[in-house]
């Protein structure tokens, strides 16, 4: 951090009573909170112990035992081993984290883990079957749509988002919609290549 | 061949796919990051919220109490490291600030305490609860801020040798014709890699293992040794890929030590990611430049008088300098020129390379102002570089060993179309669009240093290559691969090719553009060695040195010849006759004008670079032409680029396919340094307020339209046996200008500050 953010008590927000009224949500059932705030302060779980959490990744159950922060990028990088899923900001604003969640683009430093419980997550190696690329893999290899390749793990999960959700039927429309994604190497214009090269091919199935 | 894969031109290599393409699309391809480690301890960093004055205390109690909180290190018990000097004065470092040495404090963002912790999330907590009793002194940030030093760069920077001049400017501008005197401003940048600055430490007994994004892991290696006090032996640097770097990654930074030394009191592997912000503060970046121009030219355009001042803004104990006037002094026909660089110290972390760190801002001045003579002369600008154009530098009269310039101006411009351009300002509309073409000349120095290189062949005809380079998105992996596959005739499947280890042969920086040029021309070098042997098994009483030598060099024999060399070794036969499996080379490279001690620096982690205008007989340049169309709404002034354009020439092509990548890459930085990225300085604390990837601008995909890269057939067989002029930095320096003056055509309104907002425009 950098000192002069620190100002968890000038705007009173406390991280960790807010992440304890989340991690809460997500395990409490929801009868327990109608009845209203628990009577005994002390019984509420200490939010700074580990919580049980199972991730579905690539189709494996994990079960970790982490901090209620932990984002779902941090314990596939960490704790999981995945680490195709870059972090290029941890704020949301890059977009080298995406992956899918339920098979929509998500960003993966800005969702807790608690909160991809149940749900399914699919990262940048759960694209190719065996040694058969996914065809926007095998896009990007054509059009030479990177070049550091740090972005594209978070360019291809985008990619294949867009075409799914009827976002790449043209040029513009393909730029608009991978604007989510930064690519500082600036391969921009081979991205959209790439992404109107796989589109056919992922809408066939 | 597509358009992602150029069909190559004379003088070019095949445009193969990239060596590592398949580890880059299905995430395996492991970043510093990424690297497995057992049980790390994380390590967050506090940094300083004043620029200048002293901590008075540290409240650490709260931030012991989280847990999981293992220790938290600040200037009162942080081991001491060794001070080591400035990368480019003799020594390692990116700045000679030594972070968690003293309660001083020199700049804003420096390290003032690191928490280490068993969790990401517990450090993170812990310091956010790090209070911090600062006593603040003011500090000056910038130009004009009062209590900033300044001075002539001669003489306090040892790399900045003398301020080009010839003739006698004063009496020639006096006398001229026509004349321009023209000021110019460029921001300040930060290379804002999407990779953040990570470093992971590991001890197994007294030898070190460093995870680290670097682009140049011999430098790394020294610095962190010699910080620490140990043998260089002792200390590994892997990173077999680097998440973009441009320039950020190139010297050591302060933090590499100190999480070394804390994994060594852990006894415990050491993890950091820093944030994005802290990016912008615990490494180099950008300084903002300030220049003056005076040009005066006869009434025909030929230049008579050319005066480049410039002044660079770096920290106070350190004269980092671009110095750009090396360059333009030189690159137009002139008989009167003069200079001068200066530097003005502030209360700012150290500046450092950051993608063409002389070209981009003192082209930007040069070219503008070249666009304004060609509107006061009323000549079309491309007829002025012509009427100007030399293949003699005009300072100490050296040749170019090779210059294209005007050939990638009339190919460039017949590709956009110049010749639609109707030269008065605000006379091109369409719609609601003022339209404007503008055009610069780019230009980057070909540079080359010293390399080593280890290559294995087999009977089977398989290939390993292992040098200590870089692939920052260069193509390093690819490139220095097709060098082995052609040399030894083998296809490029067969070749494994092994760098980012500093165990491995050392290789210069990736820095300068220097990489593959002397990564390439070591591999081919002793790729010969291999062929020599073979051949001499084959042919015991032929001249056999000889007939290897004739391959000695793609600058000389197109490649596929130099892959059989007038007579195809029948490698097999050769195995045999040897009577052995594997024969392997290791060989050391140097580039013709190299100092003597260029082997042993290299060794050291200390770069000899040679070339552009710093050789002794000769000046070597790639040069090239840049095209934009601006688009500028009349009402909202919103501005678009929906056409960039660059032919450029750069001597022997490794890989069309990478090389167009990187030129295209570079044209849209340009555009983005002319229209976006500024780093905003709040000049009463020295503090970056942007920084983060959402407020420091940089162009998205719906920013960038149609960009056309145009690559010139050139051959030059006076730079390096590769015959390569390098090209990663060659893009992003003339859009600077090309971008200003299309918005001149379209406007009528010269702006000559850098970046150009819409604010900026008087429509
Ligand atoms: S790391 Fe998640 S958006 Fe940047
Ligand atoms: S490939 Fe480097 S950031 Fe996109």
């Amino acid at each position: 951090m950098s000192d002069k953010t620190n100002s968890t008590t000038r705007s009173g927000f406390d991280r960790r009573m807010f992440l304890a009224g989340a991690a809460g949500s997500a395990v409490v059932p929801l009868t327990a909170r109608a009845a209203g705030p628990a009577p005994n302060a002390a019984a509420a779980p200490d939010p700074s112990l580990p919580v049980d959490v199972t991730l579905r990744v690539n189709g494996d159950s994990r079960l970790l035992t982490i901090d209620a922060r932990t984002t779902v990028l941090d314990a596939l990088r960490e704790h999981i081993g995945l680490t195709g899923s870059k972090k290029g900001c941890d704020h949301g604003q890059c977009g080298a984290c995406t992956v899918l969640i339920d098979d929509r683009r998500a960003i993966s430093c800005l969702t807790l883990a608690l909160a991809a419980e149940g749900r399914d997550i699919t990262t940048v190696e759960g694209l190719a079957k065996g040694d058969k690329l996914h065809p926007m893999q095998q896009a990007f290899i054509e059009q030479d749509a990177f070049q550091c390749g740090y972005c594209t793990p978070g360019q291809i999960m985008s990619a294949i988002a867009c075409v799914k959700e009827g976002h790449a039927n043209s040029e513009a429309d393909i730029r608009e919609y991978m604007s989510g994604n930064i690519c500082r190497c600036a391969a921009y214009p081979n991205i959209v290549a790439a992404v109107k090269q796989a589109a056919p091919e992922i809408l066939k199935g | 061949m597509s358009i992602a894969a150029p069909e190559p031109k004379a003088n070019m290599g095949q445009p193969v796919p990239r060596y590592d393409a398949v580890a880059k699309v299905t995430g395996m391809a492991k970043y510093a990051a990424d690297m497995p480690l057992a049980n790390p301890a994380y390590a967050y960093l506090v940094t300083s919220a004043i620029a200048k004055g002293r901590i008075d205390s540290f409240e650490l109690t709260e931030a012991r109490n989280i847990r999981g909180v293992i220790d938290i290190v600040t200037h009162e018990n942080a081991e001491k490291l060794k001070d080591v000097k400035l990368f480019s004065e003799g020594g390692y470092m990116s700045t000679t600030v030594q972070p968690l040495k003293s309660a001083d404090v020199a700049h804003d963002g420096q390290i003032i305490a690191v928490v280490l912790a068993d969790t990401f999330e517990a450090g993170r907590e812990a310091a956010h609860r790090v209070k911090v009793n600062y006593r603040p002194a003011t500090p000056s940030t910038t130009f004009d801020s009062p209590g900033t030093t300044s001075g002539p760069a001669k003489g306090q920077a040892s790399r900045f040798k003398e301020d080009p001049k010839v003739g006698d400017f004063a009496k020639a501008f006096d006398e001229a014709e026509v004349k321009i005197t023209a000021s110019y401003e460029t921001p300040t940048q930060h290379h804002n890699p999407m990779e953040l600055f990570a470093t992971s430490c590991v001890w197994t007994g007294d030898n070190l293992t460093i995870y680290e994004p670097s682009q140049y892991v011999y430098g790394l290696k020294n610095g962190v040794a010699a910080q620490l006090g140990i043998d260089a032996d002792k200390v590994r640097v892997i990173n077999y890929y680097v998440g973009g770097a441009f320039g950020s990654k190139g010297s050591t930074t302060p933090r590499t030590a100190i999480m070394a030394s804390l994994a060594r009191r852990l006894n415990r592997p050491v993890k950091l990611v820093p944030t994005r912000d802290q990016g912008f503060t615990i490494a180099t970046y950008r300084a903002e430049t300030r220049h003056q121009i005076q040009i005066g030219a006869n009434r025909d355009g030929k230049l008579v008088a050319l005066r480049h001042e410039g002044a660079e803004v770096s920290s106070r104990p350190d004269a980092y300098v671009v110095g750009g006037t090396k360059t333009t002094t030189r690159l137009y026909a002139c008989p009167n020129v003069d200079s001068l660089v200066s530097i003005v110290h502030a209360d700012r972390n150290t500046p450092g390379f950051m993608r063409s760190p002389p070209e981009v801002p003192y082209l930007f001045a040069l070219e503008s102002a070249m666009d304004e003579l060609a509107v006061k002369l009323n000549m079309d600008p491309i007829e002025l570089r012509r009427v100007n154009d030399t293949m003699k530098e005009p300072i100490g009269g050296k040749p170019y060993t090779s210059r294209s310039l005007m050939a990638c101006f009339d190919e460039g411009a017949r590709a956009f179309g110049w010749s639609q351009r109707s030269a008065a300002p605000k006379s091109m509309t369409d719609g609601d669009w003022l339209v404007g073409y503008g055009c610069a000349t780019t230009c980057y120095p070909t540079q080359m240093a010293p390399a080593a290189a280890r290559v294995r062949l087999q009977r089977d005809g398989r290939v390993r290559v292992e040098i200590a380079g870089h692939e920052i998105g260069n193509g390093a992996y690819t490139v220095i691969g097709q060098a082995a596959a052609e040399k030894l005739g083998v296809p490029f499947e067969n070749v494994s090719v092994h760098i980012g280890d500093s165990d491995l042969p050392p290789a210069p920086v990736a820095g300068g553009s220097n990489s593959t040029a002397s990564t390439c021309s070591a591999v081919m070098m002793v790729c010969d060695q291999i062929r020599q042997r073979l051949f001499r098994a084959l042919m015991p009483n032929e001249s056999v040195i000889d007939k290897a030598k004739e391959t000695v060099g793609m600058g000389q024999t197109p490649v596929a010849e130099s892959a059989n060399s007038g007579r195809p070794l029948d490698r097999e036969k050769a195995f045999d006759a040897l009577g052995v499996s594997v024969v392997e080379e290791y060989g050391e490279w140097k580039p013709e004008d190299a100092p003597k001690d260029s082997f042993r620096a290299m060794q050291q982690g200390q770069v000899r670079i040679v070339g552009g205008s710093a050789m002794s007989d000769k000046i070597a340049y790639a040069f090239g032409a840049e095209f934009v169309e601006v688009r500028i709404d009349k009402w909202t002034h919103e501005i678009r680029i929906p056409r960039l354009v660059g032919a450029f020439a750069a001597g022997h092509i490794m890989n069309p396919r990478t090389a167009r990548s990187q030129l295209m890459g570079g044209l849209i930085w340009g555009m983005s340094s002319a229209l976006l990225e500024a780093t905003e300085l709040d000049p009463r604390y020295g503090r970056y307020v942007n920084d983060n990837l959402a407020d420091y601008l940089l162009p998205v995909n719906a920013d960038v339209q149609d960009v056309e890269v145009i690559m010139l057939s050139e051959q030059d067989d006076h730079i390096n046996p590769a015959g390569v002029k390098g090209l990663g930095e060659l893009a992003n320096v003339g859009t600077n200008a090309a971008v200003c003056n299309a918005i001149f055509h379209a406007t009528g309104q010269r702006i000559r500050k850098l970046p150009v907002r819409l604010e900026n425009l008087e429509v």
